[in-house]
C-alpha cells in the first residue's frame, strides 16, 4: 500500500500550506456538496418488460446537490456514484439499452451537466488460499479456484429493501456449485445510505455523514478447506489513466475500533472528489468483538485492462467506452490469528462518498477526563499555595504583635 | 524497597567474633566474604524463578488470548488473580515467617508455591482449560511476594551491618533482570516450541510455560541450597535464625495518620498506571507504532531494564539530597507526562518508556521511605503491609478495569483512564505536600535538616 503513502491528522505534523491549498482547491468546485443532512431514498427500478433485475437507486438530496448511487447485480456486484450540483436530479434507466449486449446509453443522471463527480467499483472475484500449505511463492497458502462473482445469482433485493435503517441486502451464491461448498453459505453486500452523521454501533464504527454511504461485505459458511484464507478483488473506474491515490492514516485515536490505529482511504483524486474510506480490519465474528479482529490488506492499484475483468453492464451503461480501470486487492486475515476458520465468517465494512472523508475527533469524554486530569492538580497546588502564603502571612503578623 | 528488614537484628554481626575452626576454605567459611558471596548469589536466583514467571502473561499476550480463545479482561484476571491472595497475605508473610515456618522451611515452602503455581498454569494450557491457569496463577501468587519477604529477611540476616544496602539493590537488580528475560525470551521460546510441535494452539502454550516453569524450579533449588547453608552457619557460627521481625497489629491503622493515607493513595494510584500497562503493553506498540514481536518485547521490557542499574543511583541521590516529596512530585509527573506521549503522539515510544522507566525507579526510591519518616517504629510492619495489600488490591481490581476499557474502548481510552489515575496520584503528593507544610511535617526535609534533627535528638 504504497500510493500516497502515509499521512498522519495528529502528532508529528500539522497540516502543511500545501495541504490546505488542496483543501480550498478541492472545495472550491464540489463547495455545494457537504450537506448536513440529506433527504434519502431507496427504490428498486422497476423493469415492467422481464424478470425483475436487482437495481437499487439510492438518491440522497440536499438543499443544492443530489448523490446517487446505483447498486447493482447485473453481472458482477457493483456500485455507480454521481454527485450533483441540483437537488433536482434525476436517474433515467433505458432497460432495452441496458439488458442488451451493448448497454452505453442505458443509465442517465439528468440533467447532464449537473454531474460534478461520477465513478464507479466493480468487485469482480474472490480468492480463496489454503493457508495450511504455505510456500515462500504462495504466502497466502495454495490458491483454489476463484470464484467469479458475475456468475453468482443473488436474491431479489426488493425482499430486504428497509427503509427505516436505509439499508438493502444483496445475497448470493454461485449460480454453478457442484461441490456444494456454498449448500449453507452465502456471500452478502449489504448497503446503507445515512440521512445525517452519526457513527453505528457495531465495529468497525466508521464515522459516517450524509455525504457517504456504507457498504459491508460479509461471507458466511462457505469454505472449500479448513483454514481457508480470502481475498476480494475490486475493480474502480478512475478519472484519468493514472490510479487514484491509497493512503495510510495513521491515528492516535482507537475509541471506536479497539487497537486498530489506522485508517485507509483511496482518493479519486488529489483534489478529493469522491473516496472510499475503510479501517484495515475484518471480523470473523458477526459481533465484530476485539478477539476476532484480523487484519485487511489492502494491495496497491494497479491500472488494468477492461478485458482482464469481468465487466458490469451499469458501469458501461453510463459511462460507455471510458476504461480506466484499476484493481486492487483486499485481502482478509492472516495464517495465524482469529480467521475465517473460527465460525466460517468474515465481514468487512467501507464507506463510499464525496467531498472530504469523514474525520474522527476525540470524543468529549476523552476531552473532559484529559480536562479535569490536567486541570485539578495544579488548582489544587495554586490554591494550597495561596493558603499556604496567607497562613504564613497570619502568622507572621501574629508573631510581630508579640 | 522494604526497609523494615533493615531494623530485623544483625545476626552475623562481628566477623570472626565466634571464628570457625581455621581448617575451612574460604569459600566454604561462612564468616568470610567468598562465601557471602557464594550465599548472596543463591539469593539473587532465589528470586529470579518468580519475577520471571510473573510477567509471562504479558510476554505471550497475543498467544495466550489466541490459543486460550480469551478476550483482554480475561488474559488480565491472569494478573488479578496473582494480586488477590496478597492482598491478605501481605500482612502474614512475616508473621508466617518468624512464628510458623521459620526462615529456612518458609523460604522453600513459598518457593514450592511458585513452582506448583507456574506447573498448574502450565498444565492450563496444555488441557485447554482457562480456570485452571487462573488458579495456577493464584497459587504462583500465594508464593510469590511472600518469598520476595523471605529473600529480604535472608539479606538482612546475612548481610546487617556489612553491604546491605547493595545487597538489596542487587537483588533488585536481578529481579528486574529476570522480568526483562522473559520479555523477550518467551516470545522467541514459543516460535521455536510452535516450529517443533508443527502448529500454535494452547499445547505450544502450555509445553512454552512449562519450559518457563524450570527457572522456579532452579530457585527452589536456590531455596533447598540457601537452608542448607544457613543451617550450616547456625552449627558453625551458633547464629539463630533470620527473623523479619515484622510486628503486624491491625488495630494501629486507626493511628495513621493523613501523610500516611496521602502516602498509600500515591501509592496505589501510581502503580496502576505502570503494572497493568506493562500487561497490556506489547499489543499497544504493535499495533500503534508497527513494532515487530520483538521490538514490542523490547521496549516493553525497557522500564525494568532502566529499572535495574537506576534504583541503587536514585537511592543514593535521595538520600544524600532529602526533599523526598519533592522528588516524588517530579517522578509522577514525569510518568504522566509519559503516558500523555504514549496516549496523544506518535513519537516514538523509546522516549515515553524511557521517561517511564526513570521515573519509576525515582518513584521507588523516594517513596518507599517516606512511611518510616510518618509512623513511629513499632507500627512500622503494620504500614508497610497495608502500603502492599492495598497495592495489590489495587492492582487486581484494575486489571480487571484495564481490560474491560481495552476490549471495549480500545488503548487511547485506557490510556487516558492511566493518566487519570496518574493525575489523582499527582494530585496526592500536592496535598501530602500542602498538609506536610501546614502540619510542619518533616517529610520534605534535606538531607541536612535531617542530620540536624538528628543530632539534637541525640544531645
Amino acid at each position: 500500500m504504497k500510493g500516497g503513502g502515509e499521512r498522519c491528522w495528529w502528532g508529528r505534523r500539522g497540516p502543511s500550506p500545501e495541504l490546505l491549498l488542496n483543501l480550498l482547491l478541492c472545495l472550491a468546485p464540489l463547495g455545494l456538496l457537504g450537506e448536513e443532512t440529506r433527504q434519502v431514498s431507496l427504490e428498486v427500478v422497476p423493469h415492467s418488460l422481464g424478470p425483475p433485475v436487482n437495481l437499487l437507486h439510492v438518491r440522497a438530496a440536499g438543499t443544492n446537490s443530489t448523490l446517487h448511487y446505483v447498486w447493482s447485480s447485473l453481472g458482477p456486484p457493483a456500485v455507480l456514484l454521481v454527485a450533483t450540483n441540483t437537488p433536482h436530479s434525476t436517474l433515467m434507466v433505458n432497460w432495452s439499452t441496458l439488458l442488451s449486449p451493448e448497454p452505453q446509453g442505458g443509465l442517465l443522471v439528468l440533467p447532464k451537466d449537473s454531474v460534478q463527480f461520477a465513478s464507479a467499483l466493480v468487485f469482480t472475484r474472490l480468492f480463496e488460499f489454503d493457508s495450511t500449505n504455505i510456500t515462500t511463492s504462495e504466502p497466502l497458502g495454495k490458491p483454489y479456484s476463484p470464484y467469479s462473482l458475475a456468475e453468482f445469482s443473488w436474491n431479489n433485493i426488493s425482499d430486504s429493501l428497509d427503509p427505516a435503517t436505509l439499508s438493502a441486502t444483496f445475497r448470493g451464491h454461485p449460480t454453478k456449485d457442484p461441490s456444494r461448498t456454498f449448500a449453507n453459505g452465502s456471500l452478502t453486500f449489504r448497503v446503507q445510505a445515512f440521512s445525517r452523521s452519526g457513527r453505528p454501533a457495531q465495529p468497525p464504527r466508521l464515522l459516517h455523514t450524509a455525504d457517504t454511504s456504507q457498504l459491508q461485505v460479509a461471507l458466511a459458511g462457505a469454505s472449500r478447506g479448513n483454514r481457508s484464507l480470502f481475498r476480494l478483488e475490486v475493480v474502480m473506474l478512475g478519472q484519468s489513466p493514472s490510479c487514484p491515490s491509497m493512503q495510510e492514516q495513521h491515528s492516535i485515536d482507537d475509541e471506536y475500533a479497539p487497537a486498530v490505529f489506522q485508517l485507509d482511504q483511496l482518493l479519486w483524486d488529489p483534489h478529493s472528489s469522491g473516496f472510499m474510506q475503510w479501517r484495515p480490519v475484518a471480523f470473523s465474528q458477526q459481533q465484530g468483538n476485539r478477539e476476532s479482529a484480523m487484519p485487511c490488506h489492502a494491495s496497491a492499484l494497479e491500472p488494468t485492462l477492461p478485458y482482464l475483468v469481468p465487466q458490469s453492464p451499469i458501469v458501461r451503461a453510463f459511462f460507455g467506452t471510458q476504461n480506466n480501470f484499476c484493481a486492487f486487492n483486499l485481502t482478509f486475515g492472516a495464517p495465524t490469528g482469529p480467521g475465517y476458520w473460527d465460525q466460517q465468517y468474515l465481514s468487512w465494512s467501507m464507506l463510499l462518498g464525496v467531498g472530504t472523508p469523514p474525520v474522527d475527533a476525540l470524543s468529549p469524554l476523552i476531552l473532559g477526563i484529559m480536562a479535569v486530569a490536567l486541570v485539578a492538580p495544579g488548582l489544587m497546588l495554586l490554591g494550597g499555595g495561596m493558603f499556604l502564603l496567607l497562613g504564613r502571612k497570619q502568622h507572621l503578623e501574629y508573631q510581630s504583635i508579640n | 524497597m522494604e526497609d523494615e528488614e533493615e531494623e530485623a537484628r544483625s545476626l552475623l554481626a562481628g566477623d570472626g567474633a565466634l571464628a570457625p575452626p581455621a581448617t575451612l576454605p574460604a569459600i566454604c567459611d561462612p564468616s568470610r566474604l567468598a562465601h557471602r558471596l557464594v550465599v548472596l548469589l543463591l539469593m539473587c536466583f532465589l528470586g529470579f524463578g518468580s519475577y520471571f514467571c510473573y510477567d509471562n502473561p504479558a510476554a505471550l499476550q497475543t498467544q495466550v488470548k489466541q490459543d486460550m480463545q480469551v478476550n483482554t479482561t480475561k488474559f488480565m484476571l491472569l494478573y488479578a488473580w496473582y494480586s488477590w491472595p496478597n492482598v491478605v497475605l501481605c500482612f502474614f508473610g512475616g508473621f508466617l515467617i518468624d512464628r510458623v515456618f521459620g526462615i529456612r522451611w518458609g523460604t522453600i515452602i513459598f518457593s514450592c508455591f511458585v513452582c506448583i503455581g507456574q506447573v498448574i498454569f502450565a498444565l492450563g494450557g496444555i488441557v485447554n482449560a482457562f480456570w485452571l491457569m487462573e488458579f495456577g496463577r493464584f497459587v504462583f501468587g500465594i508464593g510469590g511476594e511472600s518469598l520476595a519477604v523471605a529473600q529480604n529477611t535472608y539479606a538482612v540476616s546475612w548481610f546487617k551491618g556489612k553491604e546491605l544496602n547493595l545487597v538489596f539493590g542487587l537483588q533488585l537488580s536481578m529481579a528486574r533482570i529476570g522480568s526483562t528475560v522473559n520479555m523477550n525470551l518467551m516470545g522467541w521460546l514459543y516460535s521455536k516450541i510452535e516450529a517443533l510441535m508443527g502448529s500454535t494452539g494452547h499445547t505450544t502454550l502450555g509445553v512454552t510455560l512449562m519450559i518457563g516453569g524450570i527457572t522456579c524450579i532452579l530457585s527452589l533449588i536456590c531455596a533447598l541450597a540457601l537452608a542448607y547453608l544457613d543451617q550450616r552457619a547456625e552449627r558453625i557460627l551458633h547464629k539463630e535464625q533470620g527473623k523479619t521481625g515484622e510486628v503486624i497489629k491491625l488495630t494501629d491503622v486507626k493511628d495513621f495518620s493523613l501523610p500516611l493515607w496521602l502516602i498509600f493513595l500515591i501509592c496505589v494510584c501510581y502503580y496502576v498506571a505502570v503494572f497493568p500497562f506493562i500487561g497490556l503493553g506489547k499489543v499497544f506498540f504493535i499495533e500503534k507504532f508497527g513494532f515487530s514481536s520483538q521490538a514490542a518485547s523490547a521496549i516493553n521490557s525497557v522500564v525494568y531494564v532502566i529499572s535495574a542499574p537506576m534504583s541503587p543511583i536514585f537511592g543514593l541521590l535521595v538520600d544524600k539530597t532529602g526533599k523526598n516529596i519533592i522528588w516524588v512530585l517530579c517522578a509522577v509527573a514525569a510518568t504522566l507526562a509519559s503516558h500523555m506521549l504514549l496516549a496523544f503522539t506518535l513519537w516514538n515510544p523509546w522516549i515515553a518508556m524511557s521517561l517511564l522507566g526513570v521515573s519509576y525507579s525515582l518513584l521507588a526510591c523516594a517513596l518507599w521511605p517516606m512511611v518510616a519518616f510518618v509512623v513511629p517504629e513499632h507500627q512500622l510492619g503494620t504500614a508497610y503491609g497495608f502500603m502492599q495489600s492495598i497495592q495489590n488490591l489495587g492492582l487486581a481490581i484494575i486489571s480487571i478495569i484495564a481490560g474491560m476499557i481495552l476490549d471495549t474502548r480500545g488503548y487511547l481510552f485506557l490510556e487516558v483512564f492511566f493518566i487519570a489515575c496518574v493525575s489523582l496520584s499527582l494530585l496526592s503528593v500536592v496535598l501530602l505536600y500542602l498538609v506536610n507544610r501546614a502540619q510542619g511535617g518533616n517529610l520534605n526535609y534535606s538531607a541536612k535538616q535531617r542530620e540536624e534533627i538528628k543530632l539534637s535528638h541525640t544531645e
